[in-house]
């Protein structure tokens, strides 16, 4: 990989057990990683999320059979050795009007953008309402990660602002979060920034910071009071950002001794896409295995990327590809993207697996979904959905099997069903109307 | 028909008023006013061509054109400047319908939007905006250059922004703030204001600076590496203190690992602004044992001691030296040698080939030079920055002084603080600075100065433009922005950046808005070299041109292209643009020019003979050559077609969109496909293709005006380069008609055809420049604005400096609206938090 052949700027130890480990984690290292166990007897849940864009190669996607005894199609053959941990969910129906917008904007809100250029608006996502529950134990409340950088003009969709088609996150009906690329940032998200190995001057650059903050909070509540509601939404969400941090160093300051192995920081963007998209789901499994945060969820592209995958004999642009007027060979093209995908979620899966979380493993105690807000993409189809659950839940979620619903239930019921399983029940998110059954564990 | 003669007279009366525009406005109302019969026939044409589909019954669209108020025009004007578009772009009537021809669509559009203008002018609508509009990435990095005198790489230090799809990503609604950004804020102000006051890092640090496989190094690279040079890389790396620096420099390789060209003996020069740092002589490989064939490369292998130098050669490339703190071009390349053969005589279609080629006889070229540092620090050193913040000196602190050291620290923040929130700072705010600055003192001088700063570089203030309503103005009312606020309005429209001294001064005095001053201001900013951020953030934008770095090209089917040509594509349309901005060209000219900018490389792209090297210059071009104008710039026609092949649809759409101002409808789900094969079965040109899709009608009222403005493109391939056969190898037929039966043919032919609607071309560019001016998407009813501007411009032959002045005077830059009653009570409702 060429990210072994990069310098390496520093190295950051914070309070290391154990084996030095550079980024990515590369397989050889799953065993040096097995000897850290989080020292938290009882395992908390975990959420993960990774969105691939355009649709699906429907046709090379559903398993034939439902139930336990399905088959695997060749775009989730990859996962074979996954099969008695994860859901194939068939039949669910997005919420959303507008192509490729709303397939990402409902993905996890269950509500649909606005076109023209107004301010956004969608609703809570189902991970920030985990995140915000879950954050008292973090230090971190949740990870937004991408592959594709928010620099682009014109291409986005249905006359929407492009940052529907860029994030699946939204903190509030009114905050979309941005999703980061560089895995650089990301590790500073994680890490901080302090630029040293020494725990102490971390945590005198954390009283440095309180100390502008306090007083950056003090400024705008006045600015605050001064213009008035109508027009304090962005003072607010600069206030809400300043208090989040707030919560970060004091949670520090409460919880000292967590144990991170040694990590060196990556370096920035890698050149291909393979290796972008390992880096950043290696920084996702440790930022879960040092429990830095519980939730991440992860855009394996921009909802109507345009990204060739030469590497895999696909010269084709994604998206215009993704309109394949129904014709074999386009259609093949297309799942071999997909399938490529679900290749790179796999190798995630395995890491995750292989390490130690609490009682089980990472993955016995994860929830991951899967999939696109959309399904066929020659039609920009919102219904049967392709999406797949994998991960133990913490022995809430029961694997191998392919269920299929009738009469299109909404795809946020889904999500109020697994908020359910993951124990922090909501009455409703977006559109829903209503909760699933999923198999023999109903929601609760 | 009786119906021509009324049209006949109607586009006389309107002839002039267009004609009188703002020259005598009052007459031309009274003109509008008095042709009682244009009423009548804007209602016989509506009634003709558009109810049958747009009436109470059908609500088409949510037009009901039987019904709509001729005499009440500007009540219900949103409704209606839908329905100027339509008939401007004449999208409608759908294909196959009956349209009217030519003279009645102007005609009844023109009296739709005279009526609505009239209204408009007496009592014009600013709109309201957004009140906190946050500092965008580009404003962020030239606000830190001009206010600290530190160029930082900020897209290391910030996300990049939202943009709306044909916005810009200054818009203020998208502009939100998240938890991650407070904190990526927090992290840049602490290391800008380490690097400005020239605080050394907690460590040394490494900037790696990597250069694309694909960017061939076969010449002079860069106008900052010196003459006898071949390959490598200038950077710009911002030292940031005295002290010691090292440089490591590592090589591209082949598929097997083998340094390219260290067969051969290469020298590699490091320089600083252009001295010499130190000669590495490496390289000679073949002194060292047997080589390893060129091909079967990799699978045969060289003797032991070759293939280690092969492999590990250039691990030596490092040296480290002192260096005085500031901003430094840090060159490092090849020796050329004096047989080296130059330019054209050397291989070139090579590209994306070298991903795959396994040759390792190739020049050496640089992969990435690591800058690492400082070790043994041993001073802030005198740079820029710490000149432009240290206005004063604290005394010796030789007992005492304390209230000299106080003065002092306040004169500095104090004037930081000014130029920092653009406006006249209270005693309060720079208290506030102060208390940082007692706090950093305990550690010196330096670092007191460094924490207060750290703090105003997060202050509310800072990182957003704040736009107050006036105390006591009245609710829903259009109220004039005051001084200050509109010269952060100007400096940030024309420079993406802070007021200078001389516009916040005249802002301070009130004496800004004063019309000449204004307008002189205008000119003055306009003028500036910081300007050229109208190229780099509204053209860019307005163009497309930022999506060239997304574009791939790795496909077999363009084996030249190289990096070297995208970044050539970049600087033609960059410095083609800025060139029409600095001359005060007209408008038009951006479309007829016969003059480009071209290098070595782009030049041998174009077939424009005679052009050597790395630098940029202006060429004329002969009149029968397709180049020349934006029509021509290989840049765009890249970022308007997909990796693989051209698109006449993506071109034809970009064209409407950019440069004609009517973006068409977004395509319905489930398209027909493009039927694959003719009628009769044969093979078929995407031309056929799109033909036979354009019958269907719902599919032709998008396409038909689209399509044959992309079709006289086809002559350019997806990397702009010039073709007599399509992809398929089919003759490219590059004829078009447009549904009003315009016909044309080639660039040279589009090219006429749209300077012949060179007013609404000049209107797409207006529009768009309006909206990036004032940060937010445009409404309805700002186009009577669009339409003021555009009506003075054409005075003076839409002059870039008339339409900017233009935007300037007009009353969404100027003005904004108070929020409504209901909002207000809301306010005073709220308890305070």
């Amino acid at each position: 990989m060429i990210i072994k052949k990069m310098s390496l700027p520093r190295r950051m130890v914070l309070r290391g057990l154990g084996a030095a480990v550079s980024l990515p984690l590369l397989d050889a290292m799953v065993p040096a990683l097995s000897a850290f166990s989080r020292t938290a007897a009882n395992s908390a849940r975990r959420f993960g999320v990774v969105y691939v864009p355009n649709g699906m190669a429907m046709e090379h996607w559903t398993p034939t059979a439902e139930g336990s005894a399905f088959s695997l199609t060749p775009i989730l053959q990859p996962l074979a050795s996954f099969q008695d941990q994860m859901t194939v969910v068939s039949g669910l129906r997005g919420y959303w009007t507008p192509a490729h917008a709303g397939a990402s904007t409902t993905f996890l809100t269950g509500a649909a953008g606005v076109a023209g250029e107004t301010a956004p608006v969608a609703d809570t996502s189902m991970d920030q309402i985990l995140a915000r529950e879950w954050s008292q134990d973090t230090e971190l409340t949740s990870l937004q990660l991408a592959i594709d950088s928010r620099a682009n003009a014109g291409q986005c969709s249905g006359g929407h602002s492009c940052v529907y088609t860029n994030t699946i996150c939204w903190r509030s009906r009114t905050t979309p979060l941005p999703m980061e690329n560089n895995p650089r940032v990301v590790f500073e998200q994680m890490f901080g920034d302090s630029g040293s190995t020494d725990p102490e001057v971390r945590r005198a650059r954390m009283l440095r910071d309180r100390s502008i903050l306090d007083s950056v909070t003090e400024k705008v509540t006045d600015l605050r009071r001064e213009v008035g509601h109508a027009d304090s939404l962005k003072i607010d969400e600069y206030l809400e950002g300043v208090r989040d941090i707030e919560r970060r160093i004091r949670r520090v300051e409460q919880q000292q001794n967590y144990d991170v192995p040694e990590v060196a920081q990556p370096e920035g963007i890698p050149a291909t896409f393979a290796e972008h998209v390992r880096l950043m789901f290696d920084l996702q499994v440790l930022a879960h295995q040092v429990d830095l945060t519980r939730v991440s969820t992860f855009m394996l592209g921009r909802e109507v990327s345009s990204r060739t995958y030469t590497e895999i004999g696909v010269p084709d642009a994604h998206h215009p590809l993704s309109h394949h007027e129904y014709k074999a060979d386009k259609i093949a093209l297309m799942a071999k993207i997909n399938a490529y995908h679900t290749s790179l979620f796999a190798e995630y899966l395995t890491k995750l697996r292989a390490t130690p979380d609490g009682e089980g493993s990472l993955l016995d105690n994860m929830l991951l979904l899967f999939g696109c807000g959309m399904s066929d993409s020659n039609a920009h189809s919102p219904l049967d959905l392709p999406v797949l659950l994998v991960g133990g839940c913490g022995g809430q979620l029961e694997g191998g099997r392919h269920l299929r619903y009738e009469n299109d239930p909404l795809m946020p019921n889904l999500l109020v069903t697994l908020m359910d399983k993951l124990g922090v029940p909501v009455e409703r998110l977006g559109k829903s109307d209503g909760r699933l059954t999923l198999g023999g564990l109903t929601g609760v | 028909m009786a119906n021509t003669g009324t049209n006949v007279r109607l586009s006389i009366g309107l002839g002039l008023v267009l004609a009188l525009g703002a020259v005598d406005r009052v007459a031309a109302q009274r003109v509008d006013r008095s042709a009682s019969g244009a009423s009548v026939s804007t209602r016989e044409m509506l009634d003709r061509f558009c109810v049958r589909c747009h009436n109470e019954r059908t609500r088409t669209a949510g037009l009901t054109l039987d019904t709509m108020d001729l005499a009440q025009v500007y009540g219900d004007a949103e409704r209606w400047e839908k329905v100027v578009t339509k008939l401007r772009a004449q999208t409608m009537p759908p294909g196959g319908s009956p349209r009217p021809d030519e003279a009645t669509y102007q005609i009844v559009a023109s009296w739709l939007e005279t009526e609505i203008d009239a209204v408009a002018l007496t009592n014009p609508e600013p709109g309201r905006g957004e009140t906190f509009h946050r500092l965008n990435r580009a404003e962020y990095h030239a606000v830190i250059r001009d206010l600290l005198a530190v160029d930082v790489d900020v897209a290391e230090l910030l996300p990049a922004d939202n943009t709306y799809e044909h916005g810009f990503d200054n818009n203020g609604d998208l502009l939100s703030i998240s938890p991650d950004l407070v904190s990526r804020y927090l992290s840049a102000a602490r290391r800008i204001s380490r690097l400005a006051v020239g605080i050394a890092p907690v460590g040394p640090t490494v900037a790696t600076y990597r250069v694309h496989p694909a960017l061939l190094q076969d010449d002079r690279q860069h106008e900052g590496l010196s003459f006898g040079s071949r390959g490598g890389v200038a950077v710009n790396h911002y030292f940031p203190v005295d002290g010691e620096y090292t440089i490591k420099i590592r090589l591209h390789r082949n598929f097997s690992d083998y340094i390219l060209g260290f067969s051969a003996p290469q020298e590699l020069d490091v320089r600083v602004d252009g001295e010499l740092i130190t000669r590495f002589s490496v390289g000679d490989a073949d002194a060292l044992g047997q080589m390893a064939p060129l091909s079967f490369s990799g699978n045969i292998a060289g003797g032991p001691d070759w293939e280690y130098y092969m492999n590990t050669g250039d691990a030596a490339l490092e040296v480290r030296f002192p260096m005085k703190a500031g901003r430094r071009l840090v060159g490092v390349s090849f020796v050329r040698r004096h047989a080296e053969l130059e330019g054209a005589l050397q291989p070139r279609n090579r590209g994306y080939g070298r991903f795959v080629d396994e040759r390792y006889d190739d020049h050496a070229s640089v992969e990435q030079v690591a800058i690492g540092g400082p070790y043994a620090v041993s001073g802030p050193g005198d740079t820029a920055s710490r000149r432009a913040i240290f206005v004063c000196q604290p005394p010796v602190l030789a007992g005492g002084g304390d209230d000299e050291v106080a003065s002092c620290a306040r004169r500095i923040l104090g004037r930081l603080a000014r130029r920092a929130y653009r406006r006249p700072v209270t005693d309060d705010e720079i208290e506030t600075l102060m208390d940082f600055f007692e706090t950093g003192y305990e550690s010196g001088f330096d670092d007191g100065v460094q924490f207060a700063l750290e703090r105003l570089l997060v202050d509310p203030d800072f990182l957003f433009r704040v736009e107050r309503d006036p105390p006591g103005v009245a609710p829903d009312t259009p109220f004039q922005l005051s001084d200050l606020e509109l010269a952060s309005r100007l400096s940030f429209f024309l420079w993406s950046s802070l007021p200078d001294e001389e516009l916040l001064a005249l802002a301070e005095r009130g004496q800004l808005s004063a019309p000449e001053v204004f307008e002189q201001q205008t000119r003055r900013l306009l003028a500036d070299p910081k300007a050229h951020a109208l190229v780099d953030n509204f053209v860019s934008q307005w163009l497309r041109l930022r999506n060239l770095d997304s574009q791939q090209r790795e496909s077999a089917e363009y084996p030249e292209f190289d990096e070297n040509l995208r970044e050539a594509f970049r600087r033609e349309t960059e410095l083609f643009v800025a060139s029409t901005i600095r001359e005060d060209r007209s408008l038009l000219e951006l479309l007829s020019a016969n003059y480009t900018f071209v290098n070595e490389r782009l030049a041998r792209h174009y077939g424009i003979p005679g052009v050597y090297g790395d630098r940029f210059r202006r060429v004329v071009i002969d009149n029968d050559h397709p180049r020349g104008g934006l029509l021509g710039h290989g840049g765009l026609l890249m970022v308007t077609s997909h990796p693989n092949r051209t698109s006449p649809v993506l071109r034809g759409k970009w064209l409407l969109e950019t440069l004609l101002g009517a973006p068409p409808p977004e395509p319905p789900p489930n398209i027909p496909g493009l039927p694959d094969r003719g009628e009769g079965g044969e093979p078929a040109s995407v031309r056929d293709r799109l033909e036979r899709h354009r019958a269907n009608p719902v599919c032709a009222s998008c396409h038909a005006p689209m399509d044959p403005l992309g079709f006289a493109l086809e002559n350019f391939d997806a990397i702009g380069g010039w073709r007599a056969h399509s992809e398929a190898g089919l003759p490219i037929d590059s004829s078009g008609t447009m549904p009003s039966g315009v016909q044309f043919e080639g660039p040279a032919g589009l090219r006429n055809v749209l300077l012949g609607r060179g007013h609404e071309f000049a209107g797409a560019v207006s529009e768009k420049l309006l909206a990036y001016a004032v940060g937010r998407g445009l409404e309805y009813y700002d186009r009577p604005t669009v339409r003021q501007i555009l009506r003075d411009a054409a005075a003076d032959d839409y002059r870039w400096s008339s339409i900017v002045l233009g935007i300037v005077k007009s009353a969404p830059f100027q003005w904004r609206r108070s929020p409504s009653a209901v909002t207000t009570q809301v306010v005073s409702a709220t308890p305070q938090q």
